[in-house]
């Protein structure tokens, strides 16, 4: 997929004139030129994967919040890894096959992703969600098990669905 | 003006997120009879046809909706992934202090954590072993008794050689061996299932999560279970100068699990040698899924698929294990399926058939 040509000159611009501001800004932040200088990497990579170019009338406040969503996501990356990894070290015993590394960073990644998208999500459409998606029960199970209909358990993934979608998607 | 405009546009796209989950959430209902499913799917198609929109929406839900299914291939116990995600939420992020962490530690967390992982997901048994391959690589060594071994990728052993008995054990993966005579010293190789017991011979031993597969090349060996050998063992006797077992010759293999030793069949020994030599898989009439868990085993990251969908699929094949990628594309161009790459980890292998596809994987 080639990102359309008005986002790639929007960088390019946004690039030259802000990059070496947001490292600064970045560096007093966090303290650290090397983290700063990732930050900053990745919030131009953030910017460029979007679909639909972001209307600029604040271009450093815009960088600066898309910045802060990549830190608060990374601090959400860390605490599931480590509560991952630590719950997989609990459950090996009972696991016929140990996931390798690889499968483990591809599953944090796939976690991560889940994680936002269900955060702030009510709390039995998130249960309907994980036990028909992730558990793959049925309908029917689910609604003895929360003790609603199946027509409710339909509403609760719906509504799960849209809060997931809108919390990827929105801007 | 151009403010309501606005609403309204924005409106019209909460419309069309709700109704693409309305339908996934009926794509996925309970006992929908397979006639109703395709009328269903029918009336599904014409929606997402019938603006850009609909589909662009769809396919970002269901990809959502794949990634978390996903999981559930991947770890057979899904308690882990459900407590880490939840461990995600700003709520339970904010109660543990990760915000007040200073950015300092936040990267040596960074640089500390990637060890952490690798040890937590190799048990110590294939770390701590004596020899051991990565992913994607072969090793070939002699041991001190001028035998030859050479580790297949991903693959470990541990040694233990006195003055009576040379005993490999093989840790994961495959190992061929090239046993160099010594009458005085008997050469076993061992795994969870079993002994295999070599008479100066050439073989490959493979270790699954369920089963060992002996092959043997040249000469002959004599396997024994791993419950058999034990009670040898307790009886201390002739533990070492009896060869009980039974015998598998050249051109023969035999299966062994915990319940005991599968039927001797007949395998291509020089097809098997030089599959070891030109680093080439070597398959007839196998299952698809068979066949893809051995491409796996050469590269890392993993391959995954729906196995009910595709292990009706049978292949005969001559694959480059070093070039596993080109594998994977070779099996694409000759089956109907779709081979994704979702990132260099994780690949999806699909079979290519419209009325289950909208179900599963995408993208």
């Amino acid at each position: 997929m080639n990102p359309p040509d008005s986002i790639t000159l929007l960088i390019d611009t946004l690039y030259r004139e802000h990059h070496g501001w947001l490292f600064v800004w970045l560096r007093k932040k966090l303290g650290c030129p090397h983290h700063a200088a990732d930050l900053a990497h990745d919030t131009f990579i953030r910017i460029l994967s979007l679909t639909h170019a972001p209307c600029l009338h604040e271009p450093r406040a815009y960088l600066t919040i898309t910045a802060k969503r990549l830190i608060i996501d990374q601090a959400r990356r860390r605490q599931i890894e480590q509560s991952y990894l630590a719950e997989l070290a609990l459950a090996a015993e009972t696991m016929r096959n140990f996931p390798s590394p690889v499968e483990i960073l591809a599953v944090v990644e796939a976690l991560t992703q889940i994680s936002a998208a269900l955060d702030g999500l009510a709390e039995k459409p998130r249960l309907a969600f994980l036990l028909h998606y992730l558990d793959g029960q049925t309908y029917a199970a689910i609604a003895s098990q929360l003790g609603v209909s199946t027509r409710m358990i339909q509403k609760y993934l719906a509504r799960a669905l849209v809060h997931c979608h809108q919390a990827s998607y929105s801007n | 003006m151009r403010l309501r405009a606005a609403t309204n546009q924005h409106s019209a796209l909460d419309n069309i997120t709700r109704q693409a989950a309305e339908w996934l959430v009926r794509l996925s209902a309970d006992n929908t009879t397979s006639s109703d499913y395709a009328a269903l799917l029918a009336e599904y198609e014409k929606w997402k046809q019938a603006d850009l929109r609909h589909a662009e929406t769809d396919e970002k839900m269901a990809s959502l909706i794949g990634q978390t299914r996903q999981l559930r291939n991947i770890t057979s116990n899904t308690a882990p992934a459900r407590t880490a995600i939840e461990a995600g939420f700003t709520e339970n992020r904010k109660r543990s202090h990760i915000k007040s962490v200073g950015a300092a530690l936040v990267l040596v967390l960074a640089l500390a954590v990637p060890g952490w992982l690798i040890l937590q997901s190799n048990p110590p048994a294939y770390l701590l072993a004596d020899m051991r391959t990565a992913p994607g690589k072969w090793e070939t060594r002699t041991l001190t008794d001028d035998s030859r071994i050479t580790l297949n990728s991903a693959s470990a052993v541990n040694l233990d050689f006195d003055a009576s008995r040379r005993v490999l054990t093989l840790v994961r993966g495959k190992i061929l061996v090239d046993v160099a005579a010594d009458p005085a010293r008997p050469f076993l190789v061992e795994t969870a299932h079993g002994s295999i017991r070599a008479l100066g011979t050439r073989f490959v031993v493979s270790l699954d999560a369920d089963a060992t597969t002996l092959t043997m090349l040249e000469s002959s060996t004599a396997v024994q279970m791993a419950t058999e050998k034990k009670l040898q063992d307790e009886a201390k006797d002739k533990a070492t100068k009896n060869v009980n077992g039974t015998i598998i010759n050249a051109g023969q293999g035999v299966r062994i699990t915990a319940t005991g030793i599968g039927a001797v069949a007949n395998i291509d020994a020089r097809a098997v040698s030089d599959a070891w030599k030109f680093r080439q898989l070597v398959v007839e009439n196998r299952p698809l899924p068979e066949v893809l868990d051995e491409v796996a085993r050469y590269r890392p990251g993993f391959i995954r698929y729906d196995r009910a969908r595709i292990e009706n699929m049978k292949v005969s094949a001559v694959l480059p294990l070093d070039d596993p990628d080109k594998a994977l594309q070779l099996l694409a161009r000759s089956f109907p399926i779709r081979v994704h790459t979702v990132t260099s980890w994780l690949v999806i292998v699909d079979a290519t058939d419209m009325l289950i596809a909208t179900d599963t994987f995408r993208k």
